[in-house]
């Protein structure tokens, strides 16, 4: 959690000749689904994994210090001992890698999680999340009351009027004042690809993302009509690819909203070590925003340990 | 009206889903199949297992597994109606050298190579993923000629060589593979590909998770390879990517069409004027706008140059197997004994035939080439009898250099022709309709003199007016937009120009079949050599001074000579992307043996006569299909 990226000077040829091709962009995304499939206990492998990579998420109108609480319990114990146990994993320390709640509640799940004798970070949402349709000085403020409450990555939404009007040089601007106010903590950029219009807006606006100092690009805030897809997903992926080629930098990738079974949660892990490579799987560069997903991996664990299959409600609740 | 019992030969490089293209249009229409499979693969055993499952109907498809050696047996069997080809380029000339004449038709599909034309307009990544596509996976049949442009090359290539990186190759099964392996005899020839490439200065880059045994064999990428050396020329084997540059996307189209592969295309640009322009410009088959090796069944796919000219898929698939009713079953004429070597090649000099009497006729007719009449290059005329064997006149005397003019002279008119719009080119043959009813008493009784009453000669030159101004009417409906399944987006059957057409007419109906034949050629955008009625060229000479006016100069050309000396030039000649002949059934073998140069479309009377009055025979629509080739260009839309 220490190092962050520092962001670039503000270069507008890196994205002023890019051209994004819907068509060819969807078929590539429908090969990604059916040309790497995974069986057997290298399934249970990678879903174990998988499981590492979710911010287990709640984001909801009436969270209570109470179901907080309950996450971040499930958080530390994702999957049951027993099977755990069975597939000789118990003591690899799995834990999902983060929590992610609304800032109101960032001191309940900070406390939560240290009665729990947990590390995991808490993640905050922020400036005005989903809409980002407020203020720029009260969105600052949300970022450092956020930090102060202790919460060590801060997910914020960016400006989507910036984008649809082509002002980039002011949505760099206003990144750049975000990840100010972070100070340390880890800023994930949330680029709202549901509302961006085309993909060569998504393209551009991760590159304005990234060189104005992201952690992370994340697709979206879970709360629109289309969360995250795979073309999206590959535009971003080749954004995040092109940056690293240019600057050295690594920057990390999340999926969020809609990603539910376990099968997709699969699908999303060949489709990052297609486009970036192995060394984009760790908890540091690549997030999962998910809430259920965990329930349906757990199940799929289940099954495979077992040989039969769970109800609801054999699984703790989280 | 179906064609009969089609003989069909596959190579051992064609999935199941390949086959079945081929097969089924064949049975839908109602002929029956004769299969000839390689032994190698399995695949072709279960096409056999099928077909001996068709109950009711048992022979219908018929599948024989055999060595290569069998093919010309099949090919020659008495009862086969057409012969349907795919493999190898040097096999099927082979094979159109040894069927010409026999009574099967051919129809041939060659090469796999294709083309990527990669502009600074175009998304790069995704057109890296068009070359996995079209080269490093299972669905591409061969490999692939890169073309891309100078300013972004370095950015395609490094993301080439990324994606080269992330490849899989394995057995099929393995649920996670991009691409197999095609059998040691293609391994073999990518490891000599790539050898020759080094040593003629290229660089080879070699990538993917491969397994080392035999039969696999890794995705490659060649660059730098002159495009003069040998390498260069061959097809571009599986799964081989060989990279040129180029700088403008006028250079890039004159580098993509300086090929004889005439297969398939995509061009990668966000530009849609540019995209077209490209589109339309490529001498391929099938042109995909920012994608790679769509197929749907009901879009032709075909070739044109030395990947044949057979298509399959749509409306052109079935015209495969079907022929206008009323026609007969192909007679073979085949004569073991001609000689192909002397065909033609000697004109047999004609004496004078006594002292003449009478007025002296007007002078002879010279040759009509570039727009004009000219002297031919050899300087001698041959004199033409009237049905009273009387002298009607003397007409040049055509040679090889003559043919060579003329062919000359017509691709030079070609690109303005071809690019006129089809209201224009309608003009003007309607104007030349307009210019024969003028001429309409000069024309009757030159009829007359040749043994016509007046009346059919006055009706002859009504109908040849009348059919000029149809093909005119006939050529505005253009390219229309085929139904696909799964696309979202229009797919454009484009009719093309063949470009220089020859045309040897036939004896009977100097001018009618003159007129008939001349008008869909033209109408379709094609410039034409014509070879006019040996019996009386004087009709088509008379019309050549009506079209010295009328059209631009170099559009239609007639040369008048020996008749199998000028065949044999024309047929011979590379640069000629089509031959019509109705003469004898001698000239039609040598035709179709000679078409196997340059593998140019052929049609052929073997020998047996046209009823040019009619009109099923002499302007149906068997002309049309015939002057015109099909493009299907995919315009998958999206943002």
């Amino acid at each position: 959690m220490s190092a962050y990226n520092r962001g670039t000077e503000l270069d507008l040829s890196w994205i002023s000749k890019i051209q994004v091709n819907h068509p060819a962009v969807l078929r590539r995304a429908e090969q990604i689904q059916a040309r790497r499939t995974v069986k057997k206990e290298w399934q249970a492998a990678w879903l174990l994994k998988a499981v590492t990579f979710i911010d287990l998420t709640t984001l909801s109108g009436d969270d209570t210090s109470s179901n907080i609480q309950r996450l971040c319990y499930k958080a530390k114990y994702p999957i049951r001992e027993d099977l755990l146990k069975a597939l000789n994993m118990h003591d690899k320390g799995i834990t999902t890698a983060a929590v992610c709640v609304y800032p109101a509640r960032v001191c309940d799940a900070v406390k939560a999680l240290k009665a729990a004798g947990c590390n995991i970070p808490v993640a905050s949402v922020a400036t005005g999340f989903p809409a980002g349709q407020t203020h720029l000085k009260t969105r600052l403020e949300e970022i450092r009351l956020a930090v102060e409450d202790g919460a060590t990555e801060i997910d914020v939404v960016i400006n989507r009027s910036l984008v649809l009007t082509g002002q980039w040089e002011a949505l760099y601007d206003e990144i750049r004042q975000f990840r100010k106010a972070c100070g340390e903590a880890h800023l994930k950029t949330i680029l709202a690809t549901g509302e961006l219009g085309s993909l060569t807006n998504v393209y551009k606006a991760s590159m304005i993302a990234m060189m104005a100092g992201s952690d992370f690009i994340k697709t979206s805030t879970g709360k629109e009509t289309v969360n995250a897809t795979f073309p999206v997903a590959i535009v971003m992926l080749r954004a995040i690819r092109d940056f690293f080629w240019k600057t050295g930098n690594k920057i990390g990738f999340k999926p969020a909203g809609g990603i539910r079974s376990a099968k997709d949660s699969l699908a999303w892990l060949s489709l990052v070590k297609e486009e970036l490579g192995d060394e984009w799987l760790k908890p540091e560069l690549f997030r999962i925003g998910a809430s259920t997903l965990l329930s349906d991996i757990e199940r799929q664990i289940y099954h495979h340990v077992t040989g039969r299959y769970a109800a609801y409600h054999d699984l703790p609740m989280s | 009206m179906r064609t009969g019992v089609i003989g069909l030969i596959l190579p051992p490089t064609f999935s199941f889903l390949e086959m079945m293209w081929r097969i089924c249009p064949a049975l839908a229409v109602g002929c029956t199949v004769v299969a000839l499979v390689p032994p190698a693969s399995p695949t072709p055993l279960l096409l056999a297992q099928l077909s001996g499952e068709l109950g009711p109907f048992p022979g219908v498809l018929n599948v024989i597994s055999g060595p290569a050696s069998l093919v010309p047996i099949l090919a020659s069997q008495p009862g086969i109606q057409k012969v349907a080809f795919c493999g190898a380029l040097e096999e099927g000339r082979a094979l159109r050298r040894s069927l010409a004449g026999e009574c099967a038709e051919l129809g041939l599909a060659l090469g796999t190579e294709s083309l990527l034309l990669l502009t600074d307009t175009a998304d790069i990544d995704s057109a890296v993923e068009g070359v996995v596509d079209a080269a490093w996976s299972d669905r591409g049949p061969g490999g692939l000629r890169l073309l891309i442009q100078e300013s972004v090359w370095d950015e395609a290539m490094r993301r080439l060589q990324e994606r080269m990186g992330r490849l899989r190759s394995g057995r099929g099964l393995d649920g996670a593979v991009d691409m197999g392996a095609r059998g040691a005899a293609a391994c073999d020839l990518v490891q000599r590909f790539v050898c020759e490439a080094q040593s003629q200065g290229a660089q080879v880059f070699q990538a993917g998770d491969v397994p080392s045994e035999r039969p696999f064999c890794p995705p490659t990428l060649v660059s730098n390879l002159p495009p003069a050396s040998p390498c260069a020329q061959v097809e571009v084997p599986w799964p081989v990517v060989v990279a040129s540059p180029f700088r403008t996307a006028k250079e890039a189209l004159l580098v993509a069409n300086g090929t004889p592969r005439g297969g398939s295309a995509s061009v990668w640009s966000e530009r849609l004027g540019q995209a077209l322009e490209l589109g339309y410009g490529l001498q391929v088959g099938t042109v995909w706008i920012n994608a790679h090796g769509l197929r749907d069944p009901s879009v032709p796919t075909g070739g044109c140059k030395e990947s044949g000219c057979s298509w399959h898929g749509g409306p052109d698939g079935l015209y495969e197997y079907l022929r206008p009713s009323g026609t007969p079953a192909q007679l073979s004429c085949l004569s073991k004994n001609l000689n192909y070597d002397t065909f033609g090649l000697a004109v047999p000099s004609t004496l004078p035939a006594g002292p003449e009497i009478g007025p002296s006729p007007a002078p002879p007719y010279g040759l009509f080439v570039g727009g004009r009449f000219q002297a031919p290059g050899a300087r001698s005329s041959r004199p033409i009898r009237d049905s009273s064997g009387n002298l009607h006149g003397y007409v040049a005397e055509g040679g090889a250099k003559d043919i060579r003019g003329a062919v000359e002279a017509a691709h030079q008119a070609f690109p303005g022709w071809a690019g006129q719009s089809p209201g224009a080119r309608a003009a003007l043959l309607w104007a030349l309709a307009a210019a024969l009813e003028r001429r309409k008493s000069t024309l009757a009784s030159r009829l007359e003199r040749q043994g016509a009453e007046l009346k059919a000669a006055e009706a002859e030159v009504e109908l040849s007016a009348r059919r000029l101004r149809a093909w005119g009417a006939r050529v505005q409906a253009q390219g229309h937009t085929l139904q696909v399944a799964g696309l979202r987006g229009p797919v454009l059957r484009l009719r093309e120009p063949l470009g220089v057409l020859a045309v040897v007419c036939p004896d009977e109906w100097p001018l009618l079949a003159f007129v008939s034949l001349l008008a869909p050629a033209l109408a379709y955008g094609n410039t034409v050599v014509m070879v006019p009625s040996a019996a009386c060229p004087l009709l088509a000479l008379e019309v050549c001074q009506d079209m010295a006016t009328v059209f631009p100069a170099g559009l239609a050309n007639v040369v008048t000579g020996d008749r199998d000396h000028l065949t044999r030039c024309l047929a011979l000649h590379q640069d000629v992307q089509a031959m019509w002949y109705f003469g004898s059934a001698q000239g039609s073998q040598f035709v179709e043996w000679a078409s196997a140069g340059n593998l140019k479309p052929v049609w052929a009377s073997r020998g047996c006569p046209r009823a040019w009055d009619q009109e099923a025979e002499g302007a149906g629509p068997e002309l049309g299909l015939r002057a015109a080739r099909t493009k299907a260009l995919w315009l998958p839309m999206g943002d």
